[in-house]
């Protein structure tokens, strides 16, 4: 019973990592990580949605008709979503401006709800919050990764503090303006999945196709 | 009851939509008091930034804030005269309370409504910068339809009440990532000497690229590309406000030489 607790929680670390792994949330990923300030509120409150959801819905589990399952899910998700935009609002206002509709965006992260269909509507409400919490803390660990690497290189510093001296103010660093640019998370994100799946090769995926080459191929 | 029987699908859905509900209307209800005090001093801020007293770029602390807008005194404008109401508190009109039984409604005659408000207060609240100046700032609210919303915003006139000191706008709900860049400092501050009206006294301003060379130039302000209905919508509001039912004939007393 230990073991499987341990399990829920460690796995979705790295082994089933939702971001590298599963390619989920990449949408949410890409947008803020041009700062590690905004990725740790964005973790924060994607982690309290997910454990709030997968609780609830672990609970109500036996009784939810498999016909309207789904709706029931995400009103239970998008109820926990407006209610931290909502805190996000009132305590931290700035920080909510910064991440405007990705907050909202929470309803939609698949994440969310691919924990709460696979997961939390099968396994008693315990083990749920686990597996919720490592599969937060997952994600919040690649979003930080993403943006430690975003801000130190794309503006030399890390939570606004100054770390490179910019050459702008006599330094030696010269921004990489590339980095604070959405595409360059898709990179990054690459490179971590490609690095992941290099060091746990069982984590590659099986082609779908094969490519064979054919004899009208061969013979030309 | 069987799982899968309509009225237990019925039966769970209602709960949980019932919960849910009471959930968020709970939060929405007991944070509102902090995010509408949070929403204040915002507002205060703006009109720090635009009194000119401080560095507008400048990243101030509230009590920077709050010391600083004790430069700055709300005046009221009775806009169907075209004055100063020297008769009327400015503070009544701050407290919504007491601004709810004070205020009257006018309707706005089509023809001239580009705001889309259709209605507007008798009575405004514009806020004088208190300097050694003879002819100090002035700012004034503006508002009006966008695309989705109401965008609010604050207009801060130089003292030849012609000529734009800085401009905000402060609450909106335009797209996110498209409309909403009418927020961003790099597009507000080609605002700034611009005008509005031109020798004749004429409503000249408007929003739209224009060659340099083009008399009208001094009048316009750089459109944003892809935010165009939002952009329209923002020319439209100020053209109202600074218009013939706005605050036009309360400028042109101005104009006619009047004391403040």
């Amino acid at each position: 019973m230990k073991t499987r607790l341990r399990r829920a929680l460690v796995t979705p670390l790295v082994d089933e990592n939702p971001v590298t792994l599963h390619i989920l949330g990449i949408c949410s990923a890409v947008a803020i990580t041009n700062s590690l300030y905004s990725a740790l509120v964005m973790s924060a409150a994607l982690t309290a949605v997910l454990c709030f959801s997968s609780v609830v819905i672990s609970v109500i589990r036996r009784h939810l008709p498999h016909s309207v399952r789904i709706i029931v899910q995400v009103t239970v998700i998008a109820s926990a979503v407006i209610v931290v935009d909502e805190m996000l609002q009132a305590f931290a206002p700035t920080t909510s401006q910064i991440l405007s509709v990705f907050v909202g965006l929470i309803i939609t992260n698949c994440i969310v709800l691919g924990r709460a269909e696979a997961f939390a509507a099968h396994n008693p409400p315990g083990v749920s919050l686990l597996d919720a919490l490592g599969n937060g803390l997952g994600f919040s660990l690649i979003l930080c990764t993403v943006a430690t690497i975003r801000e130190l290189f794309g503006s030399g510093g890390l939570l606004g503090r100054e770390i490179f001296t910019s050459a702008a103010a006599g330094g030696w660093f010269e921004p990489v303006g590339l980095f604070l640019l959405p595409p360059s998370a898709f990179f990054i994100i690459g490179g971590i999945v490609w690095l992941i799946r290099s060091y746990k090769p069982q984590q590659r995926e099986q082609a779908e196709f094969e490519i064979i080459a054919t004899d009208s191929v061969r013979n030309r | 009851m069987d799982n899968e029987s309509p009225a237990k699908a019925i039966l769970v859905v209602t709960v949980t939509a019932l919960l849910c509900s009471i959930l968020v209307s709970s939060a929405a209800v007991f944070l509102q008091p902090l995010q509408k005090a949070y929403a204040d001093i915002e507002r205060i801020r703006y009109l720090v930034q635009l009194s000119g007293l401080v560095d507008s770029d400048a990243d101030l602390s509230e009590f920077a804030i709050v010391s600083a807008y004790q430069d700055v005194t709300p005046r009221l404008i009775d806009l169907e005269t075209g004055s100063f109401d020297q008769n009327l508190d400015p503070q009544s009109f701050e407290d919504p309370d007491t601004a709810d039984e004070l205020q009257q409604l006018v309707s706005i005659p089509a023809e001239l409504d580009s705001a889309r408000l259709e209605l507007r207060p008798r009575w405004i609240s514009v806020y004088q910068v208190e300097t050694d100046s003879a002819l100090p700032r002035l700012i004034f609210p503006i508002y009006g339809q966008g695309m989705w919303s109401t965008i609010y915003g604050y207009l801060a006139l130089e003292g030849d009440l012609n000529t734009i000191a800085d401009v905000v706008f402060y609450e909106h709900e335009e797209t996110a990532g498209i409309g909403d860049q009418i927020q961003r400092p790099a597009w507000l501050v080609g605002w700034r000497g611009k005008k509005l009206y031109d020798e004749q006294g004429q409503l000249q301003f408007d929003i739209g690229s224009i060659d340099v060379d083009s008399p009208e130039y001094d009048y316009r302000v750089d459109g944003i590309a892809g935010a165009t209905v939002t952009v329209d919508g923002v020319a439209d509001l100020v053209r109202y406000w600074f218009g013939p039912h706005g605050y036009a004939p309360f400028i042109s007393r101005f104009d006619a030489g009047q004391e403040r």
